[in-house]
């Protein structure tokens, strides 16, 4: 890795001034200390964050629950509040990576990780995403990548949170310029569907201050399918929620995750099992809406009907 | 002494030790970290050592520029693999290498210094070197592909016409990569008085002959050591470019240099297991006998294979047919390999026979369904080998085969189980050449031995275990010595022929010395009780007596069955592992606990293989894609099966060896239980979701099954 400047800030405006256009935020550094070491990021300063008071804290309300930037992974995946409240996210956070990722992994890391699509993390690959002029995945190996993509880039999102944030209709509150801005997590991936270089929407300096759930959805799961049984990346995520009353659905979401640059959410399919009763029809019918124009790229094609059965179990696991 | 013919040596009957459970007697010093490891090293004034990598697949160096790098504060030396033009073969071929205080300086050094090269076309997949017009691996050749190697015995032709079931198939496995946990790299002192190598090897004494050789130094010059070393899989015999270079750095800088590889560099250049395509052909008469048999197959060894390896070398070739008898050897078998820019194939885990077995294994099973038979009674009708006819019956006891087999695919639901079996066939047997050293001293302190090392297997607990047997003292009063070129030589740790070379050594060399103790002291019987008192009337010096190996204490052919369970999730395709049944012979087992670590480890390593692992090669950029543990992917914890593991212990036989044959058969049994549990075959390795779904015809467009 090339030198750079180090500095741990005390607040979120020391943080944001210190780290300037070309600084980056050090959280956990699990995905960070990666890049840094392939040179495939170039800081000239990392402040570190962990030391901002206060945004570590899961708070509880009765209507929506504020997650610090700086929970754990680990510690969303154990708090017992957010077992019950919001299964599906706990199991999200409990499919990172191994145990020791997660005690360190922070919920803004997670969200701001960069793409892992092995010719990007390649040191010595120079693909369309590091400025390079193609993407070698579409003509090489892309069993790992997208269904979707606005641009030629097929690096999909592999955040586990993001996916589950984004079935609860979640809403990451993020500093810029000075300001609190609110982004739904469509909002936080769209640039990556549109701009091949770009992992988020984020600008330099945006800080991510914690996520805001809303309670409003009683029911919630997240399931993925990874080669291995554990300590893997997912091959297809599929995050549910739902309010769930006398058997039927209302405010349903279900977004999935490694087949786009953004957690893939289709309106039609939210709207179509809206007061549905679930069964394996009304899923199958979901997930026929949500896969609809899935464009695969030759080793990806499979995806497909993995996709669609985990779409199917997901939803099928919100009736409790 | 030594050379005067020995009196018959046998193992004892009542042994109290030998064919017992022994702790490693290192346990501890590993469990506390006190057990230093070749990459623990550090030696007197030590510098890193770091290598500069090709990062074209192939390339002509017009010149190598070091002097920026020596500038870089901390950096001690800086030398080229070659000067001057040179022809670069792979993605990660060394080209250059430095020594600093830091590994940033080091870094630092790698970026500074200045590669002059002009790149070449290249091919990375087998498919793709194998095309007439394809650019040449090695210039002086006109084709990547060597000439065929062709054996063909009894009436082939006639032999199928004959057959009342022929069933055909294609299988593939990957490049395997060995991948042991501590990578390979030495510490290498060179002064005026010779070369100290403290290497990560399986072979003490074939580095200590490469480096001599590689730095024009007398043989007597060189000393190598390793205490303790991380793994190597058949991939650690010599010391590597990597040795070579971290000794001429030395040289330059006048100090030892520690150049252990990165996990990056591990899965580039340091070897691994050739890739093979398998068009396979097998033939049954109407009695379930095998009765003829085609295999025509290609595969890659990286850049050790193709045209310059003459003819089916470069270990792509593999024992063909495997294991079973084929009625009047009705057998034709043509194998070619081809060369790829790629790293070159080293001997890995029993070399050749995962991959013969896994289409053969394989083909016999469609043999089995065609002709509506239980594949464990296929298997036992074909199987010539006595030990193994009774490692079906006691298996399939134990793992309940013939209550838990069905037809495949009829598995009711969604998530199918299924069974599978395979075999493992392997030689071992020990080396001549081995010889032991055993110090007595006058306070009843035993030090023993001998220069081999201890890759992993409990060597050291083998030779405490022994020589406490034959003094009748406790495996943990045995000191023992091992991994120093200063000793008498051991055998390299290959061909799972250590224990039994290690083994008959030690024996007659504590033999002899408990004799010569009993003779010098006058005393009868000094073993156990009687041995301090024995010792003491050695008066000041202590006693050393050397050994050799001798025949009658071990023997060759290993076998093994292993049973397979599995589950497969039909909608995800993700294959689940649920119980292996592993039933083993080896002869006399010296130490049972290390030998049943050696199953564990092997089946571990097999369901890699099996589920897992696969080297990507990229034909855009020419590199290996995934040089890491996250898309390398290794059998996990949570991925482990239950293990019901089974020995045969058979003492008649002397000791035989057990590494390779415990990862011969695993992928070929899971195979087998995965097509069995889904009625339809995945048939290449590994079986990973994406195949499954596509084997049972859930994709909808897929094509043709990618070979990377
Ligand atoms: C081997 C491995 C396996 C993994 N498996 C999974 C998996 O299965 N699923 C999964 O979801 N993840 C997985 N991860 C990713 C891991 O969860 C993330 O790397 C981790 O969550 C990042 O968190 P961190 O706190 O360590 O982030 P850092 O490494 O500290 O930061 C990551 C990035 O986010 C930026 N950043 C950090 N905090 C903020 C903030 N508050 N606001 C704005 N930007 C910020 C940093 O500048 C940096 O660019 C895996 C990682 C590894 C190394
Ligand atoms: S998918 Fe994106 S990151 Fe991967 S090679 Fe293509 S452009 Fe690069």
């Amino acid at each position: 890795m090339k030198s750079f400047a180090y500095a741990s800030a005390r607040s979120v405006d020391s943080a944001q001034q210190m780290v300037g256009d070309n600084g980056q935020y050090l959280a956990g550094g699990n995905d960070l200390l990666g890049l840094l070491k392939e040179y495939l990021v170039d800081p000239k300063i990392l402040v570190n964050i962990k030391s901002i008071p206060g945004m570590d804290k899961i708070e509880p309300s009765g209507k929506v629950w504020n997650i610090g930037a700086l929970v754990t992974v680990a510690q969303i995946e154990s708090d017992p509040g957010i077992k019950k409240t919001f299964p599906g996210l706990a199991q999200a956070a409990a499919d990172v990576g191994s145990q020791q990722i997660r005690n360190v992994a922070s919920v803004g890391g997670n969200l701001a990780q960069h793409s892992r699509c092995w010719y990007f993390r390649h040191r010595d690959v120079l693909c369309l995403k590091k400025e390079g002029d193609m993407c070698y995945a579409r003509h090489g190996e892309n069993k790992f990548h997208s269904l979707f993509t606005g641009n030629n880039c097929i690096s999909p999102v592999v955040s586990n949170l993001a996916i589950a944030f984004a079935a609860l209709d979640a809403v990451a509150v993020v500093q810029r310029e000075g300001q609190p801005v609110r982004m739904t997590m469509a909002e936080l991936y769209a640039k990556a569907f549109d701009n091949p270089t770009a992992h988020n929407s984020l600008n330099p300096g945006d800080l991510i201050l914690k996520v805001e759930v809303p309670v409003t959805r009683t029911h919630s799961a997240y399931l993925q399918t990874s080669e291995k049984h554990e300590f893997d990346w997912a091959l297809v995520s599929c995050a549910a929620a739902a309010k769930v009353a006398d058997g039927k659905l209302s405010q349903a979401r279900v977004a999935l995750g490694s087949i786009s640059p953004v957690p893939h959410q289709v309106k039609g399919a939210n709207d179509f099992l809206e007061g549905k009763t679930l069964d394996d029809a009304t899923a199958s019918q979901a997930a026929d809406l949500i896969l609809k124009n899935a464009k695969p790229h030759g080793h990806n094609d499979y995806k497909i009907p993995m996709a669609h059965a985990m779409i199917r179990r997901t939803l099928l696991k919100l009736n409790g | 002494m030594a050379d005067t013919p020995a009196p018959e040596l046998h193992w004892p009957k009542d042994p109290k030790y030998i064919s017992q459970s022994t702790r490693r007697i290192d346990a501890v010093a590993k469990l506390t970290g006190k057990a230093r490891y070749s990459s623990d090293i550090q030696a007197e004034g030590w510098l890193y050592g770091m290598i500069l990598r090709s990062k074209w697949a192939a390339a002509r160096i017009t010149s190598i520029n070091c002097e920026k790098a020596l500038k870089v504060p901390g950096i001690k030396a800086a030398v080229t693999v070659k000067d001057g033009e040179r022809r670069i073969h792979y993605y990660g071929e060394e080209l250059a290498a430095v020594a600093g205080t830091s590994k940033t300086a080091c870094l630092d050094a790698l970026r500074a210094i200045e590669v002059k090269a002009d790149e070449l076309p290249f091919a990375v997949r087998e498919e793709d070197a194998m095309k007439p017009d394809a650019p040449k691996v090695w210039d002086d050749t006109d084709s990547n592909v060597s000439k065929p190697k062709v054996t063909e015995r009894g009436e082939v032709d006639k032999a199928f016409s004959e057959c009342s079931a022929v069933v055909e198939g294609f299988f593939v496995t990957p490049v395997q990569i060995h991948h042991p946990m501590e990578t390979h790299g030495n510490t290498v002192s060179w002064t005026d008085e010779g070369v100290t190598a403290y290497a990560s090897t399986q072979g003490i004494s074939s580095v200590r002959d490469g480096l001599a050789g590689a730095l024009k130094v007398p043989n007597s010059q060189v000393r190598v050591l390793t205490d303790y070393m991380g793994g190597g899989f058949g991939a650690k015999f010599g010391q590597g470019v990597e040795g070579t270079l971290a000794a001429r750095l030395s040289k330059e800088a006048k100090a030892p240099v520690r150049l252990m590889l990165t996990r990056f560099d591990q899965a580039l250049a340091v070897g691994n297991r050739p890739s093979s395509f398998q068009k396979i052909k097998l033939g049954a008469t109407a009695d379930g006998k095998l009765h003829a048999f085609q295999l025509e197959s290609y595969g890659t060894a990286g850049i050790g294979a193709g045209a310059s390896s003459a003819g089916g070398g470069g270990g792509a070739d593999f024992p063909a047919p495997y294991l079973y008898k084929i009625a009047n050897d009705n057998v034709r078998v043509t194998q070619t390999t081809v060369a790829v820019n790629a790293g070159s194939a080293r001997a890995f885990r029993a070399p050749g026979n995962p991959t013969a077995s896994f289409a053969m294994e394989s083909i016999l099973d469609e043999l089995a369904v065609k002709m509506g038979v239980d594949p464990l009674e296929l298997r036992i009708k074909n199987d010539p080998n006595k030990e193994r006819q009774q490692e079906y019956k006691v298996g399939a006891e134990r793992f309940g085969w013939k209550e838990k087999y069905k037809k495949p695919g009829s598995s009711p639901g969604v998530i199918k189980t299924g069974i599978g079996l395979a075999s493992a066939t392997w030689g071992g047997g020990g080396s001549k050449n081995t010889r032991g050293e055993v110090q007595i001293s006058p306070d009843g302190s035993v030090e023993v031995r001998m220069g081999v090392q201890d890759l992993g297997t409990g060597t050291r607990t083998v030779l405490a275990v022994i020589a406490a047997e034959v003094f009748g003292l406790k495996p943990e009063q045995i000191t023992v010595k091992i991994g120093d070129t200063h000793y008498p030589p051991g055998p390299g740790s290959g061909g799972s022929t250590t224990c039994a070379s290690i083994s008959p050594a030690i024996f007659d060399t504590c033999t002899n010395a408990l004799q010569q103790l009993q003779t010098q002291t006058g005393i009868a019987d000094a073993r156990g009780e009687n041995w301090l008192g024995a010792c003491k009337k050695l008066g000041v010096n202590p006693l050393t007596v050397q050994g050799k190996w001798q025949e009658g204490l071990s023997s060759r052919g290993a076998g093994g069955v292993q049973f397979a369970e599995v589950a497969v999730d039909t909608e995800t395709g993700l294959v689940t592992v649920k119980k292996m049944t592993c039933v083993h012979d080896c002869g006399l087992i010296i130490n049972k606990l290390t030998l049943e670590s050696q199953i564990y480890g092997g089946v571990i390593m097999g369901m890699g293989y099996a589920l897992y692992e696969q080297r990507v090669m990229d034909r855009q950029s020419g590199v290996v894609l995934n040089p890491n543990f996250e898309t390398y992917k290794l059998t996990g914890l949570s991925d482990m099966p239950e293990f019901d593991i089974v020995l045969l212990n058979m003492p008649e036989r002397g000791v035989i060896g057990i590494g390779e044959p415990a990862t011969i058969p695993t992928a070929s049994a899971i195979a087998n239980a995965v097509a069995n549990a889904i009625g339809v075959r995945v048939s290449s390795l590994p079986i990973t979701p994406d195949k499954v779904l596509q084997a049972l015809g859930k994709v909808p467009t897929a094509k043709p099954e990618s070979v990377s």
